[in-house]
């Protein structure tokens, strides 16, 4: 009797969390009510570098080994962007790829020498384990994240 | 009841209550210690194959047609185009990025994983809500189980004892590694 009532417990619980969607508020959330083009942002990046602003699109890629950082889709074609957050204080689940979100952060520039990058780039495709080509890169790299504080997934 | 009986009762309830959810974060804690390593939440697998070129197909009939040459009928969720000619489609439980020309495909399945998917759930706090007051709750119970526990024995075994030297030993520990590496 005492053992059903463990693995009846036990089952309970497994299934309680396995249904638990990805939708919901992540880290603090957003505050800011003005959506920004991911695309403005990328067409002046220096008038957000350093401001907080509220970006939506959908997930597309999520770091595989932490979640510790998302792309979120442009609003303009085969345009992305990186949204990255503090290990630990916001953690996106894989199967958060292909949901809308809005995020809430504050633009970065991030410059890379080549070195940067390959090792960059290298990393990433360990983390998916997918293979990686050096040659591939081809010169340093200028790009632009989300320092994400807060998102929101529907 | 003198103070030492309460003690005692307090430190042996409050090791029955916080049992379950001790386990919970020790499991937990150890799979989530080496995320370098994998992916304590999900079984995570690549394949990468060739479905055959999908040019000429009209734009209705494109993901119900690659869903179906990768053997994929699960929930779709979503479609993007994140270059020229390629398309990553979004299924429950799969991602499918395909090359439309060459109709090189890469799938990245993820599978959560029995038990440890739930564990981690609730020690990383992905429930929020109530959870969050319940685990503060817990924190302060395992704090009380720490400080009742220092005073369940008297004598040479007690705090006053042998419990001192262990105590000391239990606090060198974190100490030692705070001057090792901060």
């Amino acid at each position: 009797m005492k053992l059903r009532l463990v693995l009846f417990l036990l089952i309970l619980f497994c299934s309680a969390a396995a249904h638990a969607g990805v939708e919901g508020v992540y880290g603090k959330g957003i505050t800011l009510t003005e959506v920004t083009p991911v695309s403005a942002i990328y067409d002046a990046p220096q008038d957000y570098v350093g401001k907080k602003v509220l970006i939506e699109g959908m997930i597309i890629e999520v770091c595989a080994a932490r979640g510790c950082w998302v792309y979120l889709s442009s609003d303009r074609p085969f345009e992305k962007i990186r949204v990255k957050v503090t290990d630990g204080e916001i953690v996106f689940p894989i199967a958060a790829q292909g949901h809308l979100a809005k995020v809430e952060g504050v633009v970065q520039e991030i410059r890379r020498s080549r070195e940067q990058v390959i090792a960059w780039r290298k990393h990433l495709a360990e983390e998916k384990g997918a293979p990686f080509d050096p040659a591939t890169v081809t010169g340093p790299e200028v790009t632009y994240r989300l320092r994400g504080l807060g998102a929101v997934i529907d | 009841m003198n103070w030492r009986h309460l003690n005692r009762t307090i430190h042996r309830d409050l090791g029955y209550l916080c049992c379950g959810l001790t386990l919970i974060y020790v499991i937990s804690g150890v799979a989530v210690n080496h995320v370098d390593r994998w992916n304590p939440s999900y079984r995570l697998t690549r394949i990468e194959s060739n479905i055959g070129s999908l040019t000429g197909i009209t734009q209705e009939k494109l993901v119900p047609e690659i869903m179906q040459r990768v053997g994929e009928n699960r929930q779709l969720k979503n479609v993007f185009s994140s270059a020229p000619g390629e398309m990553t489609v979004f299924v429950e439980g799969n991602t499918i990025v395909v090359n439309l020309l060459s109709g090189n495909t890469v799938q990245e399945r993820y599978l959560p994983r029995s038990f440890l998917y739930e564990v981690n759930f609730l020690h990383l706090n992905h429930p929020k809500k109530l959870w969050t007051w319940f685990a503060d709750l817990y924190a302060i119970g395992l704090g009380l189980l720490a400080i009742t526990g220092l005073f369940v024995l008297q004598g040479r075994q007690g705090i006053k004892g042998r419990g001192a030297v262990l105590v000391a030993v239990g606090l060198s520990v974190p100490l030692f590694f705070l001057w090792l590496y901060l």
